[in-house]
């Protein structure tokens, strides 16, 4: 990721960041000689070095040693006070062998999907009326601020805040369907259940879907735009052709987000769920509380797994390296 | 066209509910915390600021005052801590990768695993590689005045891929001309990263602080297993309270405490930096800046000097 990528169109050739370090660093020797008879290569990888050490270290300490950690856990026997370092597979065959596992192993799946699904064709106008529709620059911001604005808050308030005061059994929802006549007792399936969870989460993490979209949305180039409604194409031609290939990396990205959040989402699921509804992340928790820690390892393990499954798949709709 | 306007109608409608939806949990929480009787649902039965209250007046028999102060100084600690370490942290990172290095893909990767990586899971294994290390969650204790060096690294594993992403963004409209100018002056390398470099990406630095500061002060999943014990969070006391004990609105004035208070950090900073751009603008623009200040619409009006208008009409 180097700050220059070749030359820009007509203006002056901009000095590449490393020529600049280079010709810095030169001693008057290597200057007349030339940097490569005095080692001027060696002192710019040292520089980098030094940049990348202090957070490479920090992420070597806090994330990759964790994660290592875990699939270790995973392979080592449990015993009453924790786990012993013993190599075993059985962790892993109980939870193969576990119907209650498999189930909702799958559930977290498909509402991971369906959360996914419903952020997009949500989302998608929203970020589209920004880019299109909303002329200003600045009042593009000012909206997407606006947008912002609940995702600042912590997600424990805006379950507690979805929960009881919209969807709760005497809540707005059902407090505004009954004075219209249009159900005579409060829908219960609003509280605590797979619909509310999958709704909640939906309402949490969609900024995730419309931000890439937005950026996305914003690049698209109005030229080739133009030229498709000037040859005729209809509104939803130019869509599809013009408008969606030049998204479609902001899709990908989205849906990767939203995907990967509402799957390892573990903290909602309580509170929305009750603990009626259990996701993977709930399973873990609890083995956790039991101290069976080696099988909440291999329970993590194979949740990251199916994520990383689910993002392999995604990942195959846009070859993302080169777009962006 | 009437087509296109219907659109942008429909459109702009659908914009203002999807909005509204968004805001209606918190406003309805914000009118419940209200609530005059212990009801946690419409209708309001009662007018009172009993609730609002007893989460700063700890004699009220149901108060948790006491708690919620003191998990709330621990999350701010906490928060600028993290906010400050993932600033320097992605400016160090972002300055390595200005330029290719062996195996800078797969650290690109790595940064990418922390944003994906779920909470739990880092919890969880910071937990278990801490025990295994043989360390509690005070070491070293001499550190922060709550301990805890891995509830910061957890937060700051979280907040870093933001902050570099923000930091990368900087870089890419950073002029190294200026760089070289400086140079060409006989600055040192020390001294032209510090009056020149830094000061022209310092909107990233501050953006990464606040992606660490934000997402520190919200977090639960990351901190939950790796605090502490005694020193609560108040995400973790929230949380607490809502599945340990029987839920009062003093929970919503809670709620609307909190969130007032995140808005309000982000809208000082935001109208810090609107003031501050606009006066630089006036006296000694950086083309970088008149950038960001043509994107944002603010250039009428403004008296630059001709060949700084010229430097940042360069298309993007």
């Amino acid at each position: 990721m180097s700050s220059s990528s070749g030359p820009d169109e007509g203006a002056t050739p901009k000095l590449d960041v490393a020529e600049l370090e280079e010709l810095e660093e030169q001693t008057p020797e290597e200057k007349a000689l030339g940097s490569a008879a005095a080692g001027g290569k060696e002192r710019r990888g040292w520089i980098t070095a030094a940049w990348a050490a202090p957070g490479t270290l920090w992420l070597l300490f806090f994330l990759v040693g964790p994660v290592v950690m875990i699939i270790l856990v995973s392979f080592w026997t449990p015993t009453l006070g924790g786990f012993e370092k013993t190599f075993t597979l059985e962790n892993y065959r109980t939870l193969f062998g576990s119907d209650v596992y498999w189930d909702q192993l799958k559930d977290s799946f498909f509402v991971a999907l369906i959360v996914m699904g419903a952020c997009l064709l949500l989302g998608f106008p929203v970020a589209y009326f920004l880019t299109f529709k909303v002329q200003s620059v600045r009042n593009q911001v000012a909206l997407f601020l606006v947008l912002l604005a609940p995702f600042l808050t912590s997600y424990l308030i805006r379950a507690v805040a979805w929960q009881y005061p919209v969807m709760g059994r005497e809540g707005a929802i059902n407090q505004v369907l009954e004075k219209l006549g249009l159900i005579n007792e409060p829908l219960e399936i609003l509280g605590f259940s797979r619909l509310s969870v999958t709704l909640f989460l939906i309402q949490l993490y969609i900024l995730f879907m419309i931000t890439p979209l937005f950026f996305m949305l914003a690049q698209v180039d109005r030229s080739s735009l133009e030229s498709a409604r000037d040859l005729g194409a209809s509104w939803w031609q130019s869509f599809r052709e013009v408008i969606l290939p030049q998204t479609a990396p902001g899709i990908v990205i989205g849906s990767i987000f939203v995907f990967v959040l509402s799957m390892g989402d573990y903290g909602t699921t309580r509170i929305v769920g009750a603990g009626q509804v259990a996701s993977v992340g709930t399973i873990v928790q609890n083995y956790v509380g039991g101290i069976q820690l080696p099988i909440a390892a291999a329970s993590a393990v194979f949740l990251v797994l199916a994520m990383m499954a689910g993002v392999f798949v995604l990942l195959r709709f846009s070859n993302l390296r080169e777009d962006l | 066209m009437t087509g296109a306007r219907w659109s942008k109608w429909a459109l702009a409608a659908y914009f203002v509910l999807f909005t509204a939806i968004l805001y209606l949990p918190a406003i309805l929480m914000a009118i419940l915390s209200f609530q005059g009787t212990e009801r946690l649902q419409f209708p309001m039965q009662g007018f009172s600021g009993h609730w609002w209250q007893s989460l700063f007046d700890d004699s009220i028999p149901t108060s948790h005052a006491t708690e919620i102060r003191s998990a709330a100084l621990t999350s701010l600690y906490l928060a600028f801590l993290v906010g400050a370490l993932t600033s320097l942290l992605s400016l160090s990172l972002s300055m390595a990768f200005r330029r290719r290095f062996p195996a800078d893909g797969v650290l690109f990767y790595v940064i990418m695993l922390a944003l994906m990586t779920p909470g739990f899971l880092l919890s969880l294994g910071t937990s278990l590689f801490w025990q295994f290390m043989g360390k509690d969650f005070d070491w070293p204790g001499l550190l922060t005045p709550f301990g805890g060096l891995a509830a910061i690294g957890t937060g700051v594993v979280w907040g870093l891929p933001f902050g570099f992403l923000v930091m990368v963004a900087a870089w890419n409209r950073y002029d190294v001309r200026v760089e070289e100018a400086a140079r060409d002056l006989g600055a040192s390398s020390t001294r032209t990263f510090r009056e020149v470099t830094l000061p022209l990406v310092w909107t990233g630095l501050f953006g990464a602080f606040l992606f660490g500061f934000t997402l520190s002060w919200n977090e639960y999943d990351r901190t939950a297993l790796v605090i502490a014990s005694g020193e609560l969070t108040l995400p973790i006391q929230i949380f607490a309270l809502t599945t340990g004990s029987v839920i009062r609105p003093d929970l919503y004035a809670l709620g609307t405490a909190t969130t007032l208070f995140i808005l309000l950090v982000v809208a000082i900073v935001l109208l810090f930096f609107a003031i501050y751009v606009r006066r630089r603008l006036r006296a000694a623009p950086a083309s970088h800046e008149v950038q960001v200040a043509e994107e944002l619409g603010e250039v009428e009006g403004l008296d630059l000097p001709p060949e700084t208008a010229a430097g940042g009409a360069r298309a993007k």
